[in-house]
């Protein structure tokens, strides 16, 4: 009889007291220096990080970037032990079509794209995911075993809607390009709603669909504006096998972002009070009060009116609760197969399954590796989700993680040394029914002037394409101000 | 007590019977040659039957008495035959020898057995009847061995079994005659008590068969295992069937020692043959170091550098005394450096220039392994090439797997490298192909390291040539995001297996 491990770990990253200090409208310190500044960046994740590249691409150095917690990265932070380094959440970027051209820019300057080709190193290496239903692995997600004519009649009817969408060009990457009213009737109603209208019943087709609004909203089908569902499959058409990823997700991004911006990032740092009177604005962090002409707001826009005075209520802006794991395995499972897949996902399993980090590494032979567990709480409401993060002990969601992959991996127990928890209270907009063509959401992302909104739950998709389109949107509308103020 | 009688009969045929397919089936499993085998050792046998019957006219008292003692002999002999051919062949040079010795015994001792049977019973019955009746269950039994022994015993048994498994028959005969011969017996007790110490000896037998089969005989089936182990990174085998020495990698054949200097010379020669002074070789794989002992034919070479995963293989091919005779202790030159590691990362982490590289992977079975296939791979390798440098890469079988081998020669093609893809003919591969690849032309060399016995300078372009069924397949590359080897490697061999 093998013994099960003993399973080190604990809840990582934690940064609900900040959050809620600022809810509570807790009194902060006051400021005890002043210190000048053309431009402060409040948000260090994905979207500040962006504008930062793009300013200090353009020669512009007169800023400061200002996040809240230790590590900069937001959704796209990472970790590292002796094994591998692993993603905390974002974990790849699908290969960027033509439109995309910020985000082709940035990867030319990493050298991911170098004249035309992608670099096979980036590239997610085969074989790239799999599904576990019927008691067996099928290679892809997308359900292909078992199906019944009916299923594959309705796969290939929702195959067909989706090229008509796609080749209507009102949805794209960023979407605000292909952004189109004509289209705006599929926000009204929830995704699972529009499968209905289009007699697309099967169960694993819905299983699947629903698959997807967890996996890039965290929310159910019927949580989710069909705009967005269908904007999941209809916005990329990739010109090659990917997608990008790297061992620590799209940290691997924010380590090449840091390299070349990380001398205006000040981490730790958490704005707690934001001010805007005449031209200037005066944004309190720490002990420090900084005097700026501009702004540019890459945190999570909800935080908006509890730090700048003045903002209104934010209205129809929800967010998605998650949990991520990071766990270390000693050796992989005795059913592993002879090859490390990168992302494997269980059929009916309220998780989203793992990705393996070792899966990019060019070795032949692994024998420790670390998963990452993704795991969207879209059951039921945010905000008893959020509560259910908050109370639950490490103990509990351990268990509750060690019995999914027992599904699939009865020895895992055996294989497990460590299981690191993440709680995101807020991880992702979610773009529920009307989100998309909201007003406020609009007004917001096309605000022009001294203060700049960047994050990406402004397109309400949370992606990192979007975050990078907004964040260098803002940089661009602030080099344009003070270009018109020199000339 | 006549129905009892004549079921002895047709057990004690049995038994014979038994004896002598198992004799015949070991002989040519083990030797080969079934038709001879079986031939002489039938004769033998039939032989033997007609020397003991000859000899039966010699017994003239104590009929029932000697009748025990026969079956008890051939409970003996014939039960562990089986058993003590098997070591036989593995520890000594007289198999043959002990073979039909026990051939012989054993068909004289069934030759006594039915002329005293049938002078015990002749005063119960009518001569014609016991004729009749012996010979009838004589033959019955025959038929039911020849049926029992294909079709349960060897597949559920196996030969040591089922050998001792019928010398318990012919022991459980003997105890039972002295029950059934009781009245013409002296001395019962001291009778019995010997079949039942001779049954227990037998029973041990049976109970350790296991482990004599697990020893010799699973492994009659295929060819004789000398060395299994699993080490961290794969399961190595060695087998021996007489002069030829097997290895496997996780079941897969890596080489025949018959024939694999076919495989290493034509792996070797045409390529580093053609590099002009060539000081430093880079060999990639080939872990058995048969390739290193081509390699070691270029005195002019100053360094041979082994990249291979596994320490294990590497320390049994720099030990094992067989297989140093193999490698002709290739491993132990001062020239070479042996690296135990992961090939992709040393590739890409080490800066050295070589002037012959060889890239001698296992067959791309799983996506792991395919790595070692791919476009990034290459590219990787390439930037190791000194000007006049060439590569050489095992690709599998044309013939077998045609789309994989134009597979792995349109990925060397995109990886910025000039190919030459060529094949040869080895007996236990079949045909096999390589790819020598470069950054310029390659001409094939005009002088050989002496002593070769396969490849020479006059066949050498004809290894370029490809006829109809091994020609061009247009393929595309095997790339890390898009491993398409894989898959036509596992569709080739479904193709061909089915």
């Amino acid at each position: 009889m093998k013994t099960d491990r003993p399973i080190a770990g604990g809840f990582v990253n934690d940064s609900f007291e900040i959050g809620h200090k600022l809810r509570d409208r807790v009194i902060f310190p006051v400021a005890r220096k002043v210190e000048k500044q053309t431009l402060v960046i409040v948000g260090g994740g994905i979207a500040g990080l962006s504008a930062a590249w793009r300013l200090q691409k353009r020669g512009f150095r007169d800023f400061v970037l200002l996040e809240m917690n230790q590590q900069p990265g937001g959704n796209s932070r990472w970790g590292e032990n002796e094994i591998t380094p692993y993603p905390w959440a974002a974990h790849y970027v699908p290969v960027p079509g033509p439109e995309a051209v910020y985000v082709r820019e940035l990867f030319e300057d990493l050298g991911v794209l170098k004249d035309g080709v992608w670099d096979d190193r980036f590239l997610c290496f085969t074989p790239q995911e799999r599904l576990f239903l019927y008691g067996r692995w099928q290679d892809g997600i997308e359900p292909a075993i078992g199906l019944t004519d009916n299923d594959r009649d309705q796969f290939r009817r929702l195959e067909d809607e989706i090229r008509k969408f796609r080749a209507s060009g009102g949805f794209t990457i960023p979407m605000e390009r292909g952004l189109s009213p004509a289209l705006a009737h599929l926000d009204q109603i929830p995704f699972s709603e529009w499968l209905r209208s289009q007699r697309m019943d099967s169960r694993i087709l819905n299983w699947y669909m629903n698959y997807c609004c967890r996996d890039d909203y965290g929310a159910l089908a019927s949580e989710t504006s069909a705009w967005a569902g269908i904007h999941y499959f209809a916005s990329r058409e990739p010109e090659e096998k990917g997608p990008l990823t790297w061992p620590e997700g799209n940290g691997w991004l924010v380590k090449r972002l840091l390299e070349r911006v990380g001398s205006f990032v000040r981490s730790g740092e958490p704005v707690h009070h934001i001010t805007q009177k005449g031209n200037r604005c005066r944004i309190f962090a720490g002990d420090t009060e900084y005097h700026a002409e501009f702004v540019i707001f890459a945190a999570p826009t909800f935080l908006a009116p509890y730090l700048i005075e003045g903002f209104a209520p934010i209205r129809d802006f929800e967010y998605s609760p998650w949990l991520t794991a990071n766990l270390t395995l000693e050796r992989l499972p005795n059913n592993y197969g002879p090859d490390l897949t990168w992302d494997n996902v269980v059929v009916n399993s309220p998780t989203l399954g793992y990705v393996d980090a070792m899966h990019q590494s060019i070795r032949s032979h692994v024998e420790r590796t670390v998963w990452t567990f993704y795991w969207a709480l879209a059951e039921g409401q945010p905000a008893v989700n959020r509560q259910l993060l908050l109370e639950k002990d490490w103990s509990y969601w351990k268990e509750a993680i060690l019995r999914d992959l027992e599904r699939v991996h009865p020895d895992i127990r055996q294989c497990v040394s460590r299981i690191d928890v993440m709680r995101f209270g807020h991880a992702m907009a979610r773009p529920k029914p009307g989100a998309i063509f909201d007003e406020q959401r609009r007004k917001l992302a096309t605000l022009d002037g001294q203060l700049l909104f960047a994050n990406s739950d402004l397109s309400g998709l949370s992606i990192f394409e979007e975050a990078q389109y907004r964040g260098v949107r803002a940089a661009e509308k602030v080099l344009r101000h003070l270009g018109a103020k020199n000339t | 007590m006549g129905i009892l009688l004549f079921i002895t009969v047709l057990l004690i045929a049995a038994c014979g019977l038994i004896y002598e397919l198992i004799a015949g089936t070991l002989a040519s499993y083990l030797l080969g040659d079934s038709v001879l085998q079986f031939s002489t050792i039938i004769g033998c046998y039939l032989f033997a039957m007609g020397i003991g019957s000859a000899l039966s006219r010699y017994i003239h008292r104590g009929l029932a008495y000697r009748f025990v003692w026969i079956e008890l002999m051939l409970g003996v002999v014939g039960g562990f035959s089986s058993a003590l051919l098997f070591l036989a062949f593995a520890y000594t040079q007289g198999f043959q020898l002990l073979m039909y010795a026990l051939v012989v015994v054993i068909g004289v001792l069934v030759g006594l057995e039915i002329p005293i049977l049938m002078r015990i019973v002749k005063e119960r019955y009518q001569f014609r009847d016991v004729v009749a009746h012996v010979l009838t269950f004589d033959y019955l039994g025959a038929l039911a061995a020849s049926l029992l022994f294909p079709i349960l015993l060897v597949p559920r048994l196996g030969l040591v079994r089922s050998a001792l498994l019928f010398g318990v028959v012919n022991v459980a005969v003997a105890l039972w005659s002295t029950f059934l011969f009781a009245k013409q017996l002296p001395s019962i007790r001291g009778l019995r008590a010997l079949c039942v110490v001779v049954l227990c000896f037998l029973a041990l037998g049976l109970v350790q068969a296991k482990r004599i089969t697990a020893a010799a005989e699973e492994n009659i089936y295929a060819d004789e295992i000398i060395f299994a182990r699993d080490t961290r990174y794969q399961h190595i085998v060695l087998t021996r069937f007489k002069d030829d020495i097997r290895l496997f990698l996780n079941s897969h054949l890596q080489f025949s020692s018959r024939d694999e200097y076919r495989y290493h010379e034509a792996l070797i020669h045409p390529g580093l043959s053609a590099v002009p002074a060539p000081r430093r070789v880079l060999v990639l794989g080939g872990g058995d170091g048969l390739a290193v002992r081509e390699i070691l034919k270029y005195p002019q070479l100053e360094s041979i550098t082994l990249v291979d995963l596994d320490p294990e293989m590497t320390h049994l091919f720099s030990t094992h005394p067989m297989l140093t005779g193999l490698n002709q202790k290739s491993f132990l030159s001062s020239k070479v450096h042996i690296i135990n590691a992961d090939a992709f990362p040393w590739v890409d982490s080490n800066t050295d220039s070589f002037d012959f590289i060889v890239i001698d992977f296992p067959d791309p079975t799983n996506y792991s392994l395919g790595k070692l296939y791919t476009t990034a791979f290459y590219k990787a390798v390439a930037r190791h090439l000194s000007t006049q440098g060439l590569m050489v890469v095992q690709s599998t079988s044309p013939m077998f797997a045609r789309d994989s081998y134009w597979c792995i020669v349109e990925t060397l093609k995109q990886s910025a490298l000039k190919t030459y893809p060529y094949h040869v003919y080895v007996p236990s591969f079949g045909e096999w192909g390589f790819v020598i690849a470069s950054r310029h032309e390659y001409t094939p060399p005009t002088l050989l390291p002496a002593g070769l016995r396969f490849v020479s300078v006059d066949g050498i372009p004809s290894m370029f040539q490809f006829p109809p069924d091994m020609s061009p397949m247009p393929m595309p590359p095997n790339r890390l995001n898009d491993q398409v080897l894989v898959r036509a490697y596992d569709q080739d061999w479904k193709d061909i297996s089915h």
